[in-house]
């Protein structure tokens, strides 16, 4: 031992640098050779005006979305401050509130899960099927449809929530939810009972999922079970062009004949 | 001399390692960068995407103009001491129509399939269909929203908890020519489902007379959400 502890103070401090920067550089060398390895990578100059271009319109798309977010809140602002002014206007308001609520027009709090969805880090097969080792909209539709079945209220996928109205399509390699182009890893947060997680893990659907997704291509499958989870408002447009509403008999048919302006002053 | 050389040329070894690791770590951190997917993307890609984000910016912008209109009256009848409750229940009836709360009527496209159509072919048609702009969807009279996902076995699928039997409609309401162009476009969903169900039949019609799609029978009100500002 004596001898062997002799030798390595032996050793001098340059070589015991090299090493360690020798096996910084495996492992660097090693990371970035994964990182390459589904995603192609094009290198064609005539693509640099298309990328400035997507990305400019990332951002105006994030803009508009927020101002949309903004209008919505102003709107709702004006229109809650009337509240009290008249018995119709209350209820229709609290109706109001409730529909923008189920329709997911509202930020949402509560108990729930957060899934998150990796391309493989296996290197593809010769004769195997790129696409099958990227995480993509068929795996995020199902994932979806899964946390629908095991009680989800309400649904993002990394800050774009799921209406009534969003489609999950693939472009290429990438994945556009309510027309948003989203990159991986996808984050999927869902509101729903606190044993959400164990009741998703308990679908057939979820254990098939798994086994073929991870076990067979090696797609990055984790979760976490947080004290609460934030699911944000749909920020895009619920104009109706080609249609109409056409009431429910509800309450409101009583409401709609005081049609008109009401007084709100003292 | 002997000693000094040494020492000179593991100094240079130790510089150039380091100057490699240091490149590497530059390289690394920049892929990890969110321009990087975008960079990742083909020509043909990117062109579609940005056409999709063009559509989309489009969409907003009229949304922010009716927004906008609407905050106008509702700012201009409060200026003059009134609450519209026309407007608060227009506002109303078109969330609650958009949610599937509320029946919705207009026209767009009917879709009858028949043969032993799987749920995940049902499920990618709606997909498209809601990408194509449908405002509203049923299946039979099964209202179709955000939380509907379609299972069981051909023959005799579940939607929300009803048994859908071969042959079923589905209709949608949407720009009838817009719906029509992208279900049928060569490489389109029908040409996908008949390529890889041959023998579900599926027949795409217009249908200009408004049609009243039903409201859903699902509660919306969350149990374990509460909104937040």
């Amino acid at each position: 031992m004596t001898t062997l502890g002799a030798r390595i103070r032996a050793i001098p401090s340059w070589q015991v640098t090299l090493g360690l920067a020798l096996l910084a550089l495996g492992f660097l060398i090693a990371a970035q050779l994964a990182a390459e390895g589904p995603r192609v990578r094009y290198t064609t100059q005539e693509r640099s005006p298309l990328v400035e271009t997507a990305l400019a319109l990332q951002q105006t798309q994030a803009d508009l979305k927020t101002r949309i977010v903004g209008l919505r809140q102003q709107i709702q602002d004006i229109e809650q401050q009337g509240a009290g002014s008249a018995a119709v206007v209350k209820d229709l308001n609290t109706r109001l509130e409730q529909a923008r609520i189920a329709a997911g027009l509202i930020r949402l709090h509560g108990t729930g899960i957060v899934l998150k969805l990796e391309d493989s880090t296996q290197p593809v097969p010769p004769n195997g099927n790129e696409s099958d080792y990227l995480a993509g909209a068929t795996d995020l539709r199902t994932v979806v449809a899964l946390l629908w079945q095991s009680g989800a209220e309400a649904i993002a996928i990394n800050g774009e929530r799921i209406t009534t109205s969003t489609a999950i399509i693939d472009i290429g390699g990438s994945v556009l939810v309510n027309a948003a182009y989203i990159a991986g890893p996808y984050q999927i947060f869902a509101i729903g009972p606190k044993d959400l997680f164990a009741r998703l893990s308990a679908t057939p659907g979820w254990e098939e999922f798994v086994r073929i997704r991870r076990g067979s291509f090696g797609i990055g499958i984790s979760w976490a079970e947080p004290d609460a989870v934030d699911v944000p408002a749909f920020a895009g447009s619920v104009t109706l062009r080609e249609s109409k509403s056409v009431p429910s008999p509800t309450p409101t048919a009583a409401a709609s004949g005081a049609a008109g302006a009401v007084g709100s002053g003292p | 001399m002997k000693p000094g050389l040494r020492d000179l040329r593991s100094l240079l070894t130790v510089t150039v390692v380091a100057a490699i690791l240091g490149l590497l770590i530059v390289v690394q951190l920049h892929g990890q960068t969110g321009g990087s997917e975008l960079q990742s993307k083909s020509a043909q890609e990117l062109t579609s995407i940005i056409t999709s984000e063009n559509t989309e910016n489009d969409r907003l912008r009229a949304e922010i103009t009716t927004l906008q209109d609407q905050l106008a009256r509702l700012q201009t009848d409060r200026s003059n001491g009134a609450t519209s409750v026309d407007q608060i229940e227009s506002e109303l009836g078109r969330i609650r129509a958009w949610a599937g709360l509320d029946p919705i009527a207009g026209r767009g496209v009917e879709i009858m399939i028949s043969g032993d159509i799987n749920a995940a072919a049902v499920d990618d048609l709606l997909n498209e269909l809601r990408n194509a702009g449908a405002e509203a969807i049923s299946i039979e009279d099964i209202r179709v929203i955000a939380m509907t996902s379609v299972g069981g076995v051909p023959g005799s699928l579940d939607v929300e908890g009803f048994l859908i039997r071969d042959p079923f409609t589905v209709r949608a309401i949407g720009r009838p020519e817009t719906l029509v162009g992208s279900l049928t476009r060569v490489g389109g969903i029908i040409a996908q489902l008949s390529a890889t169900n041959p023998t579900v039949l599926v027949d795409v019609k217009p249908v200009n007379q408004p049609m009243i799609l039903p409201a859903s029978k699902r509660d919306l009100v969350p149990a374990h959400g509460r909104p937040t500002l």
